[in-house]
């Protein structure tokens, strides 16, 4: 390619009505955030959205086409699932790496396997598990909370997250985990606004309502069963469903229409093993969370799920 | 196929060079290369095992039967792996230890079976040689490129000593097997872009 057959696509841009709507019910989470964690959590989601566009404009204009608006809902939920005070060229090197790698290297938009902001994580979360692990600030509180900070600093005391605080047996409120007065990533605090958001995101049929629900289904399942088993190590279900970013997760990240599976019977069999799966690893692993990992596990399934189930249908119309 | 015997050397460095044109090799390639240090280390003891089993297999070429070749292949291979095996042993234990399972598993290696089959079983002795050296020297060459990059970037350090300075943040992601994927793929990539120019 040479600089003069170098043309800007005609549109920059190419608006989705379905990923925008994804934005708009992110929106309430960005400024609950900026209440929590002051500016600075701002500021992150506006880098990652930079970057991400840029990265996704690289690959795409090189072949003449407009940057889709779905990178707009995957720089903001990989940015949300930040701790606030991560470093920020860690969430630049993420972004790009989840876009360039999880997205783009497989066609670009529609044709990605993986979901490019759970791969930009993960990948982070591998490469610097130190600051990922440890860059919690305690939430703001009063009238203004952190519209007059640019951020809370890293306290040793609050530093754990309700995860880990469940981990260690201590008691958390359960009003400060609907509402979000708690520490943790930057947009998975307040369950009332992403249930908010999630509401929206059903009723205007942006997300598919059985992904979520089958994942929801299938972390109360797990943390039932593994609650019985053992009342006193393991939390017990309303508070696994409450902390860390299982709500968030199930909202807006399983819900994603592109690394999901298609079939019916397919999304609820990915989303009860998502929800399963989280659970699991948040009791049995060394990981305090695990819906990133089990979201990308089970997105590596996907396109067996697909075939499989087109297979049956296939069997089924065939002896009936 | 007329080939001179520097042409047959110097394919194994470019043209053919294995882990990336042949992308042979493929398991050494990705396991050992940690560091630097480690990637010189297994390339040149697979270096030693292609140069010697293509020498052997190139003299023993009209005695052994076609049926059979591929055991044959095998035996002489496993013995210079073993020769390796024992001479690391003596002379570079800390560099053996790391490098593990890795050693005997030359015996495996593609690249070694694929040179003895592809080439040594059908040619004369001196291009033979110069085939395995080149091969070899690729390899090593490939296998010390990455285990630099992975290791720069995974750690921070090079050949033991720190590049960035203290206040370098490594990427472990470089040092884990993903890693090793991701860069083996842009270091592909880098070759392919060069090469179609």
């Amino acid at each position: 390619m040479t600089a003069s057959n170098f043309r800007l696509p005609k549109k920059i841009f190419q608006m989705q009505v379905a990923m925008l709507r994804v934005c708009y019910a992110l929106i309430p989470i960005v400024v609950a955030s900026v209440y929590l964690f002051g500016w600075r959590s701002f500021f992150l989601v506006i880098t990652s959205l930079i970057f991400g566009i840029l990265t996704e404009a690289v690959f795409n204009f090189k072949n003449n086409k407009s940057v889709t608006s779905a990178i707009f809902v995957t720089s903001i939920i990989f940015s949300l699932s930040l701790p606030p005070n991560l470093p920020f060229w860690m969430a630049i090197v993420g972004i790009i790496f989840g876009v360039a790698f999880g997205k783009m290297l497989f066609g670009g938009f529609g044709k990605n396997i993986f979901n490019p902001a759970m791969v930009g994580r993960c990948f982070i979360y591998v490469s610097f598990p130190i600051e990922m692990a440890s860059a919690w600030s305690s939430p703001a509180r009063g009238v203004f909370g952190g519209f007059n900070h640019w951020s809370f600093s890293v306290d040793a005391i609050s530093m754990a997250t309700p995860l880990s605080a469940l981990r260690n047996g201590d008691a958390i409120f359960l009003e400060d985990l609907f509402w979000g007065n708690i520490s943790g990533s930057i947009g998975e605090t307040s369950a009332f606004l992403i249930l908010l958001g999630g509401i929206y995101l059903i009723y205007k049929k942006a997300a598919s309502w059985r992904l979520a629900g089958s994942c929801l289904l299938g972390g109360v399942f797990l943390s039932i069963i593994l609650h019985v088993a053992s009342p006193l190590k393991i939390a017990s279900p309303i508070y696994m469903l409450l902390s860390g970013s299982f709500l968030f997760g199930t909202i807006f990240i399983v819900t994603e229409p592109i690394s999901g599976p298609k079939s019916k019977p397919g999304q609820w069999i990915y989303g009860f093993m998502v929800g399963g799966l989280t659970i699991t690893l948040r009791v049995f692993s060394n990981f305090p969370e695990g819906i990133m990992f089990s979201i990308l596990i089970m997105n590596a399934f996907v396109p067996l799920l697909d075939k499989t189930m087109g297979q049956i249908k296939a069997m089924k119309k065939g002896k009936s | 196929m007329a080939k001179t015997v520097t042409q047959e050397f110097t394919k194994g460095l470019w043209e053919e060079i294995a882990p990336f044109r042949l992308v042979l090799g493929l398991c050494p390639v990705l396991g050992v290369t940690t560091t630097m240090e480690n990637g010189i280390g297994m390339g040149l003891a697979t270096t030693f095992v292609l140069v010697c089993s293509n020498i052997l297999v190139s003299i023993l070429r009209k005695f052994i039967p076609a049926k059979v070749r591929i055991a044959c292949f095998i035996v002489i291979i496993a013995t210079f792996v073993t020769v390796v095996e024992l001479l690391m042993q003596a002379f570079a234990y800390p560099l053996f230890l790391k490098l593990g399972v890795f050693i005997p598993l030359i015996v495996v290696n593609c690249l070694v079976l694929g040179r003895a089959e592809a080439f040594a079983f059908k040619n004369k002795l001196i291009p033979s040689v110069a085939d395995g050296l080149g091969m070899g020297v690729g390899f090593t060459l490939s296998l010390g490129a990455l285990g630099a990059v992975r290791e720069i970037l995974g750690t921070g350090m090079f050949l033991g000593m720190s590049v960035f300075g203290a206040s370098y943040e490594p990427f472990a992601f470089m040092v884990q097997a993903p890693g090793a994927f991701v860069c083996l793929g842009l270091m592909l990539c880098g070759m392919n872009i060069i090469g179609s120019k």
